[in-house]
């Protein structure tokens, strides 16, 4: 006998509220029934869709058939390449068409619909116009908001602000000004731009950041480009500015030549400690093109070594500028490609051995003593775990050898949800057993009671192929499995799914959360099998490290591809690989 | 006529400034000659549109624009090196006339707390709450208007009536209602004091929450103190590890004022564990992986007075077991379907379900005090009788156990 239950009854609504012949959304929504018999752990999914008509992105196709497959459906993971790794870029969204969501996208919400004027008007028009107008906000400042952003016409923002200014006594409200100056810049207006300067100054002792943020990006092209850095130094005085507005003023000193000018902003905007746009940094080697100046082909080359500092990766536009300067550097004969890595760890461009992925031995201290003092301290033992507990784990780990492989035992016996835990835990342990491996089963102590999940004869053959340590079952398990492996040496791997990004973001500083995430791209182990039967596979490790980097006569700088939806806990896969003919 | 119009329109900026008579005629002149000069725009519908911006008099508000505004910058060009309130304060007045949700008026200490912001986005913040808070102000000021102009005419209906119809009424009690309710309310706590229950707030919270936290605290607590104290059966409250002149108590201090001395609780810097038995003490957590079954009248529940909106995960639970303490959370899970937001209850929730348990024992009469919003109803049978059946179902040891029986009832006591 079937029941039926309706899920996701906001979706209804959203369905009904979607008006088709508006035609703005771009987002479709999903009827989704969902049946499900008495045993209650057979499920199917059925998606009516209604899709608006401009919806004819492969991506969306992508999404619509990963929605008839279930998770955890023999084969439909087939997607899922085996050849990337868990961090490659692009892996996440993957995962995600896999187990697509319940609802819909939000729709956008339905616009006053007025038409607005493609020519300018004359009073009597804006009059009855805003008789017309039925909203709740002030008539004037929508219409101009409208305006900006469908990027009307400067001459019908004109007529608009000449009738308000006719209506006020010859006042245009700042606002409307803001709005116009955005139209302006739009439009690459320079002129108008700086009589709404003029206008501004003339009026207002001091404006606020998106006043400024517009003049900047307008003054910048004329010849007055000067006075945007008094702006910034206006902005100063009440705030920091924002990256863009360096961005700008930067775009602007390059513009008219002043290469010094650039630099020192550049300087303070690292001193404020922003991190500069891509964008910013494009523009220094597409002007660095022209210059034939080996101080500033070295800053070009200390631009490079922060993306390595910070690991940043450039996106392909701006990997492209940085072949073309390379390029146009004479007398040193570089020559780029666009390539890919090999397994192994090799530039299939040159040949040549990419970075190691594993830390130095300092690095590797640091990032241990980190780690216990900011994962499992954290200024309260009590939170994660007990100070006997601590103590327990710490002699535990010390009484043993160094291990080879630590298991998230709890982790990996719910990889597989039909089968019983303890038996898949047994099936993971006994398989790795065989190949002469130290092994360490990281649980909590509840896994040691009988029940239906938990067998004791399963978990005394897991404990005598495998030493194990249980912790309390209201302690983390997680940090006890990531220090066992860090203390066991550089060869120790761990194995679990999880991503581990919550202890990533207790350890305190960026510099330690990168050294962290490195770390664990060289050590972690994720079960790639599809059902328990089969024999183990993993995720394959990257052998080398995602970075830029130089050995000199040659640079291998990762970039992202304008069509790959990059996870901040993955690294791109495609590279610009840089060498000297010699 | 025009003049004072521009007037008008000025008087909304800070800036002080003075127009002298020559300039208002000259103002009025030049927008005069370009407002003559328009020629309407759509006259030719059918024509492409060629003129040039000049030639429709587009360009007309900017002359008067900047010869309007001349006067306010002579006024104030002068000084460059102001401080930088002022420069805050122009900021936020030009905040709002660009729309922005920042308030009108603004006070000295508040524009300092301002300037303090670290970021623009929490200077945002910040602004956004003291305008909000200033239109509530407003809203209840025209609110207390119009009931005194309502009350007004009232008395006067009723001076009308009275003087109709004087005639001599019997009551039995005089109308001193409030007064006798509260020292009813006073005898009863009293009592509570003597042979009350104990239910500690456990205030040693204050290092982890910011000044706003901590006043939502306050709230909170003064919320639970005023449930309480009009129950049939009070607690007898404690606030523990309650510092004095921390910045706790100084919040308390002030928000209750003169009572805050004849207010019939324990307020003590001692720790429940110095007060108490361990062994009678249960924490009560969200974080707890133990769930609380039935109300023990026997024991002494702790409240941690704390409003996180960090989300600093098990800082309470790490609490009591740094103290050895036993630890319980609501069983909302088995009573409710919940739907959204987090399983941290505010304490005045915390103490009216607390209250219901004790005098009524039942959790879906409790549990109405959660709020609506957070769950979707509740369960059709409680989830603990479900547990209970599949376990029966799998020992297979009561298979002589009618099953349906177990459906009806609808909870189960172990």
């Amino acid at each position: 006998m079937m029941t039926f239950c309706f899920t996701g009854i906001r979706s209804f609504s959203k369905l009904w509220k979607s008006n088709p012949y508006l035609g703005l959304s771009p987002g479709h929504s999903y009827l989704s029934l969902f049946f499900k018999d008495c045993y209650g752990n057979q499920q199917k999914w059925f998606s009516l869709k209604t899709v608006s008509a401009q919806n004819t992105k492969a991506e969306n196709l992508l999404i619509a058939k990963a929605r008839y497959f279930r998770k955890g459906d023999e084969g439909s993971n087939k997607q899922v390449s085996s050849d990337s790794h868990l961090f490659a870029a692009g892996a996440a969204k993957k995962r995600s068409q896999m187990n697509p969501h319940k609802e819909g996208r939000a729709l956008p919400p339905v616009r006053d619909t007025i038409q607005l004027p493609t020519k300018p008007l004359n009073s009597e028009e804006w009059d009855k116009l805003k008789e017309d107008f039925k909203g709740k906000a002030n008539f004037e400042s929508w219409i101009i908001s409208q305006m900006a952003h469908s990027h009307s016409s400067i001459d019908v923002a004109k007529s608009l602000l000449a009738w308000v200014a006719a209506k006020n006594n010859g006042i245009v409200g700042y606002n409307l000004l803001v709005r116009y100056l955005y139209l302006c810049i739009f439009h690459k207006q320079t002129s108008e731009v700086i009589d709404v300067y003029e206008i501004m100054k003339a009026r207002y002792k001091r404006l606020e950041p998106e006043g400024y943020t517009l003049l900047i990006q307008g003054l910048i092209h004329s010849d007055r480009w000067k006075e945007a850095l008094l702006l910034l130094e206006d902005i100063k005085k009440v705030m920091v500015p924002s990256r863009r507005n360096y961005n700008d003023c930067i775009k602007g000193a390059l513009l008219h030549q002043d290469v010094n000018l650039a630099w020192n902003l550049y300087q303070e905007l690292l001193d404020h400690d922003l991190t500069p746009m891509l964008k910013t940094l494009k523009t220094f080697f597409d002007f660095g093109k022209n210059i034939k100046d080996d101080q500033y082909s070295n800053k070009l080359l200390d631009i490079l070594l922060y993306l390595r500092d910070y690991h940043l990766y450039p996106e392909e536009s701006f990997a492209h500028s940085i072949k073309t300067w390379f390029e146009s550097v004479p007398g040193e004969q570089w020559k780029g490609q666009f390539t890919t890595v090999k397994e192994s760890g090799h530039c299939l461009g040159c040949g040549k051995a990419i970075e190691s992925i594993h830390l130095s031995p300092e690095e590797y201290e640091f990032l241990k003593g980190k780690f216990m003092r900011d994962v499992i301290d954290g200024g309260d033992q009590y939170k994660k775990t007990t100070p006997q507990e601590l103590e327990r784990f710490q002699n535990f780990v010390k009484s043993r050898p160094p291990f080879d492989i630590v298991i998230d035992g709890l982790n990996v016996a719910k990889t597989f949800p039909k089968a019983r835990e303890s038996q898949v835990l047994l099936g993971v342990v006994s398989q790795l057993a065989k190949q002469n491996l130290q092994l360490l089963v990281l649980g909590r102590k509840h896994m040691l009671t009988q029940n239906s999940k938990w067998r004791k004869d399963e978990m005394k053959k897991v404990q005598q192929q495998a030493s194990c340590f249980f912790a309390d079952n209201i302690s983390e398990d997680d940090p006890f499995l990531l220090y066992a492996t860090l203390h066991s040496g550089n060869h120790c791997r761990f194995i679990t799914k999880d991503l581990m990004r919550d202890h990533k973001a207790s350890l305190r500083d960026a510099k330690t959360q990168r050294l962290f995430f490195k770390w664990q791209q060289g050590h972690q182990l994720a079960i790639t099998r599809r059902f328990a039967g089969s024999k183990l596979t993993f995720q394959h490790i990257p052998s080398y490290d995602t970075v830029v980097q130089t050995t000199g006569d040659s640079w291998h700088i990762p970039y992202d591809e304008d069509m790959v939806e990059r996870y901040s806990y993955e690294v791109p896969t495609k590279w610009l690989c840089l060498h000297r003919k010699t | 006529m025009s003049g004072s119009i521009i007037l008008r329109s000025c008087a909304r900026f800070s800036v002080p400034f003075t127009i002298p008579t020559n300039r208002r005629v000259l103002c009025s002149a030049v927008l005069q000659k370009y407002m003559s000069s328009k020629i309407p725009a759509v006259s030719y519908p059918n024509k492409e549109n060629t003129s040039t911006p000049e030639q429709l008099g587009l360009d007309g508000w900017k002359i008067t624009m900047k010869s309007s505004a001349q006067e306010d910058v002579s006024t104030v060009s002068s000084d460059k090196d102001e401080d930088p309130l002022a420069a805050v304060r122009e900021l936020v007045e030009m905040w709002r006339l660009l729309g922005k949700e920042v308030p009108e008026h603004i006070s000295e200490e508040e524009l300092k707390t301002a300037m303090e912001c670290v970021s623009k986005s929490s200077k945002r913040k910040y602004l956004k709450y003291l305008y909000i808070r200033e239109k509530n102000k407003k809203a209840k000021q025209i609110k207390k208007e119009m009931k005194a102009a309502t009350r007004e005419k009232a008395i006067k209906e009723q001076l009308l009536e009275t003087a109709k119809e004087d005639k001599q009424q019997n009551f039995l009690f005089l109308r001193l209602w409030d007064r006798n309710m509260d020292i009813a309310m006073g005898w009863k706590g009293a009592q509570a004091m003597q042979f009350g229950q104990p239910l500690v707030f456990d205030m040693d919270y204050d290092n982890y929450m910011k000044p706003k936290e901590l006043q939502n605290t306050v709230s909170q607590l003064l919320e639970s103190e005023g449930w309480n104290r009009r129950d049939v059966d009070p607690f007898h409250l404690y606030f523990c590890n309650l510092k004095t002149d921390g910045a706790y108590h100084k919040e308390l201090v002030k928000r209750y004022g003169e009572k805050w001395d004849k207010l019939l609780l324990t307020a003590t810097e001692k720790s429940h564990v110095d007060l108490f038995p361990k062994d009678s003490i249960i924490y009560l957590t969200a974080d707890s992986p133990k769930v609380m079954t039935t109300f023990k009248h026997d024991k002494i529940y702790i409240v941690g007075s704390f409003v996180d909106k960090a989300m600093q995960t098990g800082t309470s639970l790490a609490k009591a077991k740094r103290l050895k303490l036993a630890t319980e959370c609501l069983p909302l899970d088995r009573y409710l379907q919940w739907d959204t937001g987090t399983k941290n209850l505010t304490l005045d929730q915390m103490i009216r379900i607390l209250l219901c348990l004790k005098n009524t024992g039942s959790w879906e009469e409790a549990l109405k005090f959660v709020p609506r919003r957070k769950h979707t109803g509740y369960m059709e049978i409680s989830q603990h009788s479900q547990e209970f059946v599949n376990r029966l179902m799998k020992s297979k040891t009561f298979n002589s156990f009618p099953k349906g029986s177990l459906h009806t009832q609808k909870r189960w006591h172990k």
